[in-house]
């Protein structure tokens, strides 16, 4: 019931605002938007201390039952996904981007929150799908109507380019689920998980996995697939990016694990060298981008696309603590990039753009404490040990260089070295970043109004981020033992 | 029940055919009576169809999973001519519904013909040989029925007098007898390979052993295809469709797409019931079926893409989505032509919610319903949930719904490069209806030139109907499932 509840609150009141009440003016509706994301909070908490689910009938003809539940793997993300509603919401108090009604905007979010929830918490293959699919309009709504307002093209563009990637990703997905489902006889994914998927024959596995992470890749994304993600995120308004980031692509790692991973292991761990060497290429590549890209936005992104490497072939490795790697890589970046677009949106709000080339005043004279907050995300972004971004990144190499032992452990330790690189090319752009923007070029004095300091709600967004930050940075134990358990079982299941 | 001496005839079971046709009748006989009094011909017409539609739906709800049959011959095991299996109830339900859509939309307040009496003969007529062709077993009947369900549109589109429509109107009975021709020829060959006069498992079975008739019956099957091609719009012979919707008013080309579609279905599904019953390997005629989708998905989306008048964009919207209805079938499974019948409910449904919104904004450029949800935000409303549902994106949950239960049969029967072109038509499917969807978002142009406004009940009640059960079929998918099985 509370599961319900937790998916229905944010549907429901998304949708109202989408449709009848999209005429709202801004303060109520903002405030209806929050409350409604500050409940979704404290339902996501309920539901991860307590787990509860629910299991009823619904579509009883395809065998598909409306069946939602937690378990260690989905609890981190679920708190992710509501503290991040919380966090867009609040910054309506800063910023509500032009394009059409702010009740609409907020609605938006809403619906992106509810379809990732219950993206998280399906525990029916089918009805992963269609969570899955319950995001796309909400979020190309996001891109199309409210990005970027100054290239009405560019926004057409990033908008289509985003709902048509991704609508290949999850047909693709869709054939995977449906060949998995009919040929083991059940969609329940935990019957799959346990048993069922794995007794599949060996080339019927290979075909799910081809299937289910080629459809996958382009959600996380994976090179070469991740073309469609800078021009979203430079789009986008912020909130719509942060939400992009710290949760859509998570929907693709997550059922990269919840799907492959767990369901037909052997076909996966013939196709886990594609996938890690396709990861090492986008670390690599998007690393090697953000060192020459002029947009801050787009070099955020790349980054993304570099993380998101981290975490397939952590992924790939197979073995447990590659696993663990994975699942906390993903929520890391989910903080970090999301602290890190909420600052760039507060820049490009203030600046008019975010292009790294125009010489502007050193952030760190004109407003100190935005300065900071950069400083610690881009070095949580690097790797920088003692913040968020370490553990992930240390643990997804240590995992490539000790992969599971059916995997080619030539080719893995080969990419843990690729790897490692690319961790310290991150090194070189986000010292650049910082180079450019914090430490600034010009004497501070000529402009020094032109940058107004954070404060208020957007000081709170930014400083609840930065705390979240530091603290999986310092202790990663909690997180870690929350997914330990499900990580033995998936591992176990696999070797 | 009445007995006869010579057959059954159990007038419940026949009422979705026997309502309409009496109707039309009295429509007829009406006109004579009260010559100049017509506005009550197509208020009748639509009652007489929803009641039929509600008895139609009563035969596909029994408890019952015994085949309702009538019209049997007196011997033991004799055939009988009216059949209804499981989902033939709810196929006719929609049929009636779709034609008293369509009568609604072309008999709205003051824009109707001007030979009501003909019009609303003419659709019920049409509504009565899909019903019959729903329950219909043996060859001739699903002949005559079939061609009663689909030429009486040819006279509608002739009817509206223009000269654009009487090229389209000779466009489709071009199409219309080339059609039946390869019908009747299919028909024929279907008779001399299994030396049966129904369509029947058995003699399929039977048939297949021998292969020698084996290719007759292919033949046979691949002929009646093709007929059939012409009424469902597939590819290769969808060329008609685009000029007819163009060239007919509103409610015609409703008739067209929807009631008219479903009839189609409903007598493919007769064919093809026969072929999947028989559990043989009918590999070949499952690459001929699965051919034309295919060919139609794509290339009925490609050409959508580059639309700019709405109901041409709905012209190539039904090509595509023919594709759709037909990719199951290929499977030749049972779950298969459940999920075509499942698949052309849907795409009728928001199909005609979409041409009620365009009757009500004005047929013509896309552009006139650019930024409609500003403009007139429950007219627009519907349409953008209608087109969502045809795209198959949340919150058009049934439309996403009708697409997994049609693909899966496919991978069922591991039809690979189709479901790989199927997910080519998904994306190509987005891009055609967001580039529509996004013009209603936009602002509308304060120049623009917007119709008197009029009232538009008959099309106002198509679209709140309709869009209230799209929205109850979104929430609960299973209500519709559970309809056909």
């Amino acid at each position: 019931m509370v599961v319900t509840l937790l998916l229905l609150v944010p549907a429901v009141v998304g949708l109202w605002l989408v449709t009848g009440g999209r005429a709202l003016e801004p303060a109520r509706a903002r405030v209806i938007a929050a409350a409604t994301a500050a409940v979704t909070l404290v339902l996501a908490v309920v539901v991860a201390v307590v787990r509860p689910d629910v299991d009823l009938s619904w579509l009883p003809e395809l065998g598909l039952r409306w069946s939602f539940g937690v378990d260690g793997i989905a609890v981190p993300l679920v708190l992710l996904t509501a503290v991040i509603g919380v966090l867009v919401t609040a910054h309506a108090w800063v910023d509500v981007p032009e394009g059409g009604t702010p009740a609409t905007f907020l609605g938006c979010l809403l619906l992106v929150e509810a379809g990732a929830l219950a993206t998280f918490t399906a525990r029916d293959a089918v009805l992963f799908f269609v969570a899955f699919e319950v995001v796309l309009v909400p979020m190309w709504l996001l891109i199309s109507r409210y990005g970027d307002r100054h290239d009405e093209q560019a926004r057409t563009d990033a908008g289509h380019r985003f709902i048509l990637y991704t609508a290949v990703g999850s047909t693709l997905m869709l054939l995977g689920i449906l060949t998995l489902v009919t040929s083991a006889g059940t969609s329940d994914l935990r019957a799959l998980a346990t048993g069922a998927g794995a007794a599949l024959p060996a080339d019927r596995q290979l075909l799910v996995a081809v299937l289910l992470v080629a459809g996958l890749s382009v959600k996380v994304p994976v090179f070469p697939v991740h073309t469609w993600l800078p021009p979203a995120h430079t789009t986008a308004p912020t909130a719509g990016s942060v939400l992009l980031a710290a949760v859509l692509l998570k929907m693709g790692t997550y059922g990269l694990v919840r799907l492959p991973v767990a369901t037909v292991p052997d076909g996966f761990a013939r196709l886990a060298p594609v996938l890690g060497v396709a990861g090492v290429i986008g670390i690599v590549w998007g690393a090697l981008v953000c060192l020459v890209e002029r947009d801050l936005k787009r070099l955020i992104a790349y980054s993304s696309v570099a993380h998101m490497g981290f975490v397939a072939l952590a992924l790939a490795a197979g073995s447990e603590t590659g696993l663990q790697a994975a699942l906390f890589a993903n929520i890391a970046h989910g903080v970090i990039s999301a602290m890190l677009f909420f600052l760039v949106g507060g820049l490009k709000q203030r600046w008019g753009s975010v292009d790294l080339a125009v010489a502007r005043p050193a952030l760190r004279e004109t407003s100190p404490r935005l300065g900071f907050l950069l400083v610690l995300g881009l070095a949580a972004s690097l790797g920088l040990p003692g913040l968020a971004g370490f553990w992930g990144e240390f643990f997804s190499v240590y995992a490539a260089w000790w992969p599971a032992p059916d995997r080619p452990r030539g080719l893995f330790v080969a990419c843990a070295v690729v790897a490692a690189v690319g961790a310290a090319l991150a090194a070189g752009y986000a010292l650049r970043v910082a180079g450019t923007v914090w430490v600034g070029d010009r004497p501070a004095a000529e402009a020094a109004a032109a940058t107004p300091d954070t404060s208020g709600v957007e000081l709170g967004v930014l400083g609840a981020l930065a705390a979240l930050v530091v603290v999986l940075g310092v202790l990663p134990g909690p997180l870690l033992s929350v997914t330990a358990d499900a990580a033995a079982l998936l591992a176990r299941g696999g070797s | 029940m009445i007995s006869a001496d010579l057959v059954t005839v159990d007038p419940v079971a026949l009422a979705p055919a026997l309502l309409p046709a009496l109707a039309a009748i009295l429509v007829l006989v009406g006109d004579a009576v009260l010559p100049g009094r017509r506005g009550w011909q197509p208020l009748l017409g639509v009652a007489v169809l929803l009641v039929g539609a509600g008895t139609a739906l009563a035969t596909g709800l029994r408890p019952v999973t015994e085949p309702m049959r009538t019209l049997c011959l007196p011997a033991p095991d004799a055939a009988c001519l009216w059949t209804a299996g499981p989902g033939t109830g709810t196929l006719q339900a929609g049929i009636l519904v779709a034609t008293a859509a369509a009568l609604a939309l072309l008999h709205d307040d003051g824009g109707g013909p001007r030979d009501t009496t003909v019009t609303t003969a003419l659709l019920l007529a049409a509504a009565t040989g899909g019903a019959g062709v729903a329950a219909s077993r043996d060859i001739g009947t699903w002949l005559v029925t079939l061609e009663l369900a689909t030429v009486p549109v040819v006279a509608l589109v002739a009817l509206r007098g223009t000269r654009a429509a009487a090229h389209g109107a000779l466009t489709l009975l071009v199409t219309s007898v080339t059609s039946f021709a390869l019908l009747v020829l299919g028909a024929a060959l279907w008779l001399t390979a299994t030396g049966d006069v129904t369509f029947a498992a058995d003699t399929v079975a039977a048939t297949w052993a021998d292969p020698e008739r084996r290719t007759v019956l292919v033949l046979a099957a691949t002929v009646l295809l093709s007929g059939l091609g012409f009424k469902l719009s597939l590819v290769p012979f969808h060329a008609w469709t685009p000029q007819a919707y163009s060239t007919a008013d509103l409610g015609t080309a409703a008739a067209l797409a929807a009631a008219s579609k479903i009839s189609a279905v409903a007598a493919l599904l007769v064919v093809a019931q026969a072929l999947a019953g028989a559990a043989v390997d009918s590999g070949s005629v499952s690459v001929v079926i699965g051919t034309l989708a295919a060919a139609s998905m794509l290339l009925g989306n490609v050409m959508a893409l580059r639309q700019t008048d709405s109901t041409r964009l709905l012209a190539w919207s039904t090509v595509s989505q023919a594709g759709w209805v037909v990719l199951p079938v290929a499977a030749l499974s049972a779950d298969g032509l459940r999920a075509s019948a499942a698949y052309v409910l849907v795409y009728a449904l928001a199909t005609l919610v979409a041409f009620a919104a365009v009757a009500v904004v004005g047929a013509g450029a896309l552009e006139r319903t650019r930024g409609l949800l500003r403009r007139d935000r429950l007219t627009g409303g519907a349409l953008a949930f209608a087109l969502l549902v045809l795209a198959g994106l949340p919150p058009g949950i049934i439309g996403l719904v009708a697409k997994v239960v049609a693909l899966r049969p496919a991978v069922d029967a591991e039809l690979w490069p189709l479901a790989l072109v199927a997910v080519v038509a998904v994306v190509l499917g987005i891009a055609v209806y967001l580039r529509w969807f996004a013009l209603l978002l936009g602002v509308p142009d304060p120049d623009a030139v917007t119709d008197q406004p009029r009232a538009h009940r008959g099309a106002s009640a198509v679209l709140w109907l309709g869009t209230g059960i799209l929205v109850l079929f979104s929430v609960l998918p299973g209500l519709l499932l559970r309809l056909l099985s």
